[in-house]
This record gives structure tokens, C-alpha cells and sequence, in this order.
């Protein structure tokens, strides 16, 4: 299944499991791949990203933000200020106590060990899900291969946060397969 | 305000959907604080029975909710 991704997936896919790794998360979730996605170079999602002006460091920190908070969207965070609970500050005190990040890299413990002795880290169902759409969006497409900008249509269609963060700079779901569309 | 306009401003305040947004939206973030305190526990050297009575279910149940540590 791994040879059906391009470089440039193969690439998101290591990325998003090393970034995993290095916060001391549990699990790799939509939001580490959607940050592997943005961090691409020279890839067909790079091309398309840069078309649209999209400031990558910004919308890299946006989703640094909401892992932060536990993957918790803007509208969540809206919905429960309705509530009269102010996320960031619940975070903040949480921080205190247990130290920077705590809510991000809680979760399933790393600790089970696979071949080797080598922690292994599940994949939440919601990355789940944006791998198995990157494969439909290629399928859409009439593509044997799965590239990154298939990850990329797939985490915007299905991740919330990601969604939100790029639609603010104008790149929504729409328009990156319309250019797609343009570019074959 | 008239009654029209009143009976329209409730009607938006009992809308169900922000209502059920922002539950969704509670247990989400319940969810994750559920998890950092788990772990802190079992980093304090708790058991998977004392976590299970503090958060007043069963040991089978956190067990299986957050794996084997």
C-alpha cells in the first residue's frame, strides 16, 4: 500500500509519525498530517499552496495552536465560549500544573512495542480517515498513485481544523481540485 | 420587542444545533482532559483500579480506553 504514495505522500506520511515522535504524542492524529502536508517543498501540494500566497508559518503555528488545546477547532472553541468556558485559559492552567503541551501529547502512552522493540504509535481514526481519503481523492481523480496533493484535498474535506486554518487564507476544498483540475 | 421578534429570539436560543455544537464540543475537550489525567496518574505510580474508582467506572473500562502502560 506504501509504494501506492508518491514521494512526496511517502514523505508526509514519515513526516507526520517523526513530528509524533519528537512531541512525545501518543498517537499521530490529522493535525500532524496536515502539518507534514504544509511543510512540503517542491511537491504538487507545495505548487498549489504557493498559488494561493498561503503564509506557511502561519497556518503551521494555527495548527500548532489547536494541538495545543487536544485538536480542539476554532468552532469548538467558539461553541464553548457560549458556555462561558474559555479553552485557552483551561489549557493554560492545565499547562501549569503538568507542563507545556500536556494536553497535546496526552492520550494513548507510546509505550507498546511492536518488531524490534520500537514504540509503536497508533494512528487516531481520524488520520485514518484522511489517509484512506487521500487514496479516494487520487481515485476521483483517475490517479493510480496517491500524491500529497490527495492528502491535502483529503484533510481539508476531512479535518476540521485544517478546514478552518486554510480557508481563513482562501484555500478551501473547492478550489484546490478546481486547480487540479486545471493543472491535468 | 414585539412578540414576533421575541418568540424569533427564543426560537434561536432554543436552537438545538448551537446546543448540541457546544456539547460536542465539552465532551471533546472532557475527552482530553480525561486523558492527561490519566496519565499523570499513571505517572504518579496510580493503578488502573484507583484511576477506575476515582473516575467511578470500571477497571475493564480504563483499562481498555487507554491501553496497556
Amino acid at each position: 500500500m506504501f509504494e501506492r504514495f508518491t514521494k512526496a505522500a511517502q514523505a508526509v506520511l514519515l513526516n507526520a509519525v517523526q513530528d509524533a515522535e519528537q512531541h512525545g504524542a501518543g498517537e499521530i492524529t490529522a493535525e500532524h498530517l496536515a502539518l507534514a502536508v504544509l511543510v512540503g517543498e517542491g511537491t504538487t501540494a507545495a505548487g498549489i499552496l504557493d498559488e494561493y500566497g498561503l503564509p506557511r508559518a502561519e497556518a503551521t503555528d494555527a495548527i500548532r495552536a489547536t494541538q495545543r488545546r487536544g485538536g480542539l477547532s476554532d468552532a469548538d472553541t467558539a461553541a464553548l465560549r457560549e458556555l462561558g468556558i474559555d479553552v485557552d485559559a483551561v489549557v493554560t492552567r492545565v499547562e501549569q500544573t503538568l507542563g507545556e503541551g500536556a494536553i497535546s501529547a496526552a492520550g494513548k502512552p507510546a509505550r507498546r512495542r511492536g518488531l524490534l522493540g520500537k514504540s509503536y504509535r497508533p494512528f487516531t481514526d481520524e488520520a485514518k480517515r484522511v489517509i484512506e481519503g487521500s487514496l479516494r481523492e487520487a481515485m476521483d481523480r483517475g490517479e493510480r498513485r496517491i500524491g500529497d496533493e490527495h492528502m491535502l484535498l483529503s484533510v481539508l474535506s476531512r479535518h476540521q481544523v485544517t478546514a478552518e486554518v486554510l480557508a481563513a487564507h482562501g484555500v478551501t476544498y473547492i478550489g484546490v481540485r478546481a486547480r487540479l483540475a486545471k493543472a491535468s | 420587542m414585539s412578540e414576533a421578534t421575541q418568540l424569533a429570539s427564543a426560537a434561536g436560543d432554543q436552537d438545538p444545533r448551537v446546543g448540541l455544537r457546544a456539547v460536542v464540543a465539552l465532551r471533546k475537550l472532557l475527552e482530553r482532559l480525561e486523558a492527561v489525567q490519566v496519565r499523570n496518574a499513571r505517572t504518579n505510580g496510580w493503578s488502573w483500579q484507583e484511576i477506575a474508582e476515582a473516575l467511578g467506572v470500571s477497571r475493564q473500562a480504563v483499562h481498555k480506553k487507554y491501553g496497556r502502560a
